[in-house]
């Protein structure tokens, strides 16, 4: 495990600018407990309206890193890393279904197709809604809508 | 986790070979096994959208725990929660600096959000209120009950918000839950090819929006592979249809004469 660290270290310093690994884990540390700190108090203020701990950290974060709070090399390949394990960090979310395949039993199978089809709606439903969007800002508002493709920010 | 650890081992002891599987490290091994048959499976069939990782992943994983539960003569939920959990919330807990993550890619194309922040936050909001309809108009269909109905309308948003908005227009947060998991599968599994059926490739714009809407943080990753706009605006989706669940769904499901 120690040597694991310590290439990881190494790994993360010989990228031109990107901070130490250990850094970046703490900034996302950091980040994360305040989150949890506010969606604590909005829990309590706001009953209603709950916020969840990595909702408001992916805000904090952008906004951080929009001010200059933080610089996008202290958190980037930590962060890439981190995305780049998201399918396999859901499998015990997937796996979670088995705790609760009793309620298929009510409902059965048709759920299952509601989802699917939810799921589909919610996609094409969202993409064409805003290609309406983008065709109005073009020919009502006369504004381009082209988007670059390389990053600006990098 | 080491308290975890100490907290097994002053728990009551487990009798017969069940104590071999209660240890977070069961969790954890099955849950990377699994996912690397997965993988396996993928590359061998040369991409066969059916064996996704994640897919494989959960699906494997669900009927292992129901053949070693039969095996044990347990109830599965019961296994589950005592074998499988443990390592499982272990590897869950990650999802948080994974989601929060997001920020970056959505921080590297800022220029996307100031030219066209009002396309984005109308389209969500509209987007919202549509699929809304369109849901309940299915779920009418196929005959749900009040409850399964209610259990569908919130899945746009994020699970941690999904569940309770759930319970408050009278769904079961279970279903609710559920519905949010396979979105992400089913949208890591298909992504590919609904975007190619329903021709969305033309606009990375629409296409992020909508693969972080019905997608969550897993179509976050699957849109970042599309492309660093796709990606970016699937991060902002995700956080911007939450807050916009979090208000609708309880104003649509008084509309609709839900509770």
């Amino acid at each position: 495990m120690a040597a694991n660290n310590k290439s990881n270290n190494e790994s993360a310093t010989t990228e031109k600018t990107a901070a130490p690994i250990l850094i970046q884990i703490g900034i996302y540390a950091t980040i994360l407990f305040i989150s949890w700190l506010i969606s604590e108090f909005f829990v309590k203020t706001f009953p209603k309206f709950p916020l969840p701990t990595p909702v408001i950290g992916l805000v904090l974060l952008y906004l951080a890193l929009t001010f200059k709070i933080v610089k996008v090399e202290w958190v980037d390949s930590f962060g890439g890393f981190m995305i780049s394990l998201i399918g396999f960090l859901f499998v015990p979310s997937g796996v979670q279904l088995a705790g609760t395949l009793g309620i298929l039993q009510n409902e059965g199978w048709k759920l299952i197709i509601v989802i699917i089809l939810s799921t589909i709606v919610l996609l094409v439903v969202v993409a064409y809604t805003t290609r309406l969007f983008i065709w109005m800002r073009v020919h009502l508002f006369h504004r381009d809508a082209d988007v670059d493709s390389e990053d600006q920010n990098k | 986790m080491s308290v975890s650890l100490l907290a097994a081992a002053a728990a009551p002891v487990i009798k017969g070979p069940l104590a071999y599987f209660v240890t977070p490290f069961f969790g954890i091994f099955l849950s990377v096994a699994v996912y690397l048959l997965g993988q396996w499976l993928f590359k061998i069939s040369k991409g066969f959208f059916l064996f996704q990782p994640l897919f494989v992943g959960m699906v494997l994983g669900i009927i292992v725990l129901v053949i070693i539960a039969k095996m044990l003569g347990m109830d599965t939920a019961k296994f589950y929660t005592m074998a499988y959990k443990p390592g499982g919330d272990i590897l869950f807990w990650f999802l948080n600096p994974a989601t929060i993550a997001f920020a970056v890619p959505l921080y590297k194309r800022n220029d996307i959000v100031k030219k066209f922040w009002l396309e984005i936050l109308l389209s969500l909001i509209v987007g919202a209120f549509v699929s809304l309809f369109v849901i309940y108009g299915i779920s009418k269909a196929f005959g749900l009950s009040n409850i399964g109905i209610a259990s569908m309308l919130p899945q746009a948003a994020t699970t941690a918000i999904a569940l309770p908005i759930s319970t408050a227009v009278g769904g079961n947060a279970a279903v609710t839950a559920m519905a949010c998991i396979l979105n992400a599968v089913i949208i890591y599994a298909l992504g590919g090819w609904l975007v190619k059926v329903f021709r969305l490739n033309s606009d990375p714009i629409g296409t992020g929006l909508g693969l972080g809407t019905s997608g969550h943080t897993v179509g976050s990753a699957f849109a970042l592979k599309l492309g660093s706009a796709q990606g970016s605006m699937a991060a902002i989706a995700v956080v911007i249809i939450s807050i916009v669940i979090d208000i609708v769904v309880p104003i649509f499901a008084a509309l609709v004469g839900l509770h």
